[in-house]
């Protein structure tokens, strides 16, 4: 080891060599993947509109195509949008939500089972249903991504408001602790790593939401995309939309890590007994 | 030496007031279990003087947690009296509690677990942060105020418990095993370092053990419990000087205690 003036640095240079130890075979994976299909669709000459070569997709996301000629910018803005704030809606209202239900089990008990009621109908079929109450647009998609994935945040968070050690509650109710004061102090903190795994389920869901929505019936987004470009057989338009969906739901997913990171430091230090 | 619930006697080291601060009459706690009832504590009678350190043995399952708990609040009384002098403290407020575990929150570094008293009571939180670090000087952890709990080895975490539950001044702490976890070299500088704290900051302590050296090393009285159903035995006090020092247990007086205490809990 080092003097104390370049430990620091060298600690950080030995972290940054271990991500990339850590790391470098799933991206050198994921790079073989599509290495080997773009070949693959050339050697065996698939026709494109069964399976285009990756580099179709991506052409048709940054070049302008005569055939399939659509405002990109546009569609992934509204993809983004409705899945961004999806995500956010439901991230605040099942956070908000599973501490009602803790607070107070008399309101659990009696809205609870109508929720998971809710929960077990397939929203992909009372999808229609709400597009004919509520029409075309963005506030219909954000309905469904937050009906598709608000459940996983509820739940999460609940389980982790509850599974707390009377003990630890004990340390400040002998103080005379007040209901909030235990909420506040002990069992929302104490929740943080459910809730943080509630919301990595829901970055994945609510695009899968956003999608559906626009699925059903709407005029732009990445769903418009792939359902009219499969009316006239052109894949790569559809490709291009998938790689920017699962780019988005790893984004935001990449994003909820990071900030259980930044917002759970102790979660993610290593024990030093001695 | 053994002496029943006492009047107001004084002991060895300091003459004590009459007033008790603490005066516990016939305390029973009663649990309901499948439908019979569970003694988890028979009839308890003792009473603490002001700047005692007193020790509760007792084999475990005796209901000694019990009768702190009811002591702190946070179980209900069966039977029986606890009475409190409120002119010498508030016991919602100027109660301190140690645990069988640390019970650090693991998401707040050293010094905001032991300021968390501090926000509970609504006390200005910046008045009490060189406290605080003082309180973490006295445990012997100065220069581990950032540290995370699971940093800390499970010794350290203890003495942070201790620092949390002195933070606010309490003039009554109770102490549940709270170096049951610790190995036996731990526990002896424990045990010293606890000696010294409360002789510096003159609070009455009750402290539970099971283990005989320690309860004789640090009381000026053991109280001795019994198996379920449990009651009190008897009482027992210490006359040694203070400070003690780990010497102290050498001499054939510190054994003649311990047989004494062996003989209350019966084994012999």
């Amino acid at each position: 080891m080092k003097k104390n003036g370049q430990k620091a640095k060298s600690a950080w240079c030995k972290k940054a060599v271990e991500a990339i130890q850590k790391n470098y075979r799933s991206v050198l994976v994921i790079l073989g993947f599509f290495l080997l299909w773009e070949f693959s669709v050339v050697w065996f000459k698939v026709p494109e509109f069964v399976l285009p070569p990756p580099s179709a997709a991506l052409k048709h996301l940054f070049i302008k195509q005569a055939d399939a000629n659509y405002n990109w910018p546009l569609h992934i803005r509204t993809t983004l949008q409705e899945f961004i704030l999806g995500f956010c809606v439901t991230a605040v209202l099942g956070i908000g939500l599973a501490i009602v239900f803790v607070w107070s089990k008399k309101v659990k008990d009696m809205v609870l089972p109508l929720f998971t009621f809710i929960n077990s109908l397939p929203i992909i079929a009372i999808a229609p249903l709400i597009l004919l109450w509520m029409g075309y647009g963005i506030k219909t998609n954000i309905l469904i991504a937050f009906l598709v994935s608000f459940f996983p945040v509820v739940i999460n968070t609940m389980t982790g408001l509850d599974s707390i050690e009377d003990d630890l509650l004990d340390l400040i109710r002998y103080l005379n602790a007040s209901k909030l004061q235990l909420f506040i102090k002990i069992r929302i903190p104490n929740s943080l790593p459910y809730i943080f795994s509630g919301l990595k389920i829901c970055s994945t869901m609510s695009i899968v939401g956003a999608i559906v929505g626009e699925f059903i019936a709407s005029d732009r987004g990445l769903g418009y995309i792939i359902i009219s470009a499969q009316y006239t057989m052109s894949t790569p338009p559809i490709f291009s939309s998938l790689i920017v969906i699962s780019l988005a739901g790893a984004g935001l997913y990449w994003v909820v890590a990071l900030a259980e990171r930044l917002i759970m430091p102790w979660a993610f230090k290593k024990e030093q007994k001695g | 030496m053994i002496s029943q619930p006492r009047a107001g006697k004084s002991i060895g080291r300091f003459a004590l007031s009459e007033k008790t601060l603490l005066s516990i009459k016939n305390l029973k706690k009663v649990f309901p279990l499948q439908g019979e009832e569970l003694v988890a504590l028979g009839s308890v009678s003792f009473d603490v003087y002001p700047g005692e350190f007193v020790t509760i043995v007792g084999p475990s399952g005796c209901g000694k947690t019990t009768l702190l708990k009811i002591i702190a609040g946070l179980l209900p009384k069966s039977e029986g009296e606890i009475h409190v002098d409120e002119a010498m403290f508030d016991p919602t407020r100027e109660v301190g509690f140690v645990f069988q575990k640390a019970l650090l929150l693991n998401w707040r570094r050293v010094l905001d677990n032991v300021l968390l008293p501090i926000e509970i009571l609504k006390l200005d939180k910046k008045k009490y942060r060189s406290k605080a670090m003082e309180m973490l000087e006295l445990v012997g952890l100065k220069g581990f105020e950032n540290a995370y709990p699971n940093e800390l080895s499970g010794g350290m975490q203890q003495r942070v418990s201790l620092a949390r539950a002195l933070i606010h001044d309490p003039k009554l702490i109770l102490m549940d095993e709270p170096f049951g976890a610790l190995d036996a070299i731990t526990r002896e500088k424990m045990n010293l370092e606890l000696q010294r704290i409360w002789s510096e900051s003159k609070k009455t302590i009750i402290f539970i053990t099971h283990e005989i050296n320690e309860a004789v090393f640090l009381s000026d009285r053991v109280v001795v419990m019994s198996a379920r159903p449990s009651r009190m035995v008897g009482a027992v006090d210490i006359d040694f000087p203070r400070p003690r020092k780990l010497e102290v247990r050498t001499t054939p007086q510190f054994g003649e205690y311990a047989v004494k205490l062996y003989k209350m809990l019966e084994i012999t």
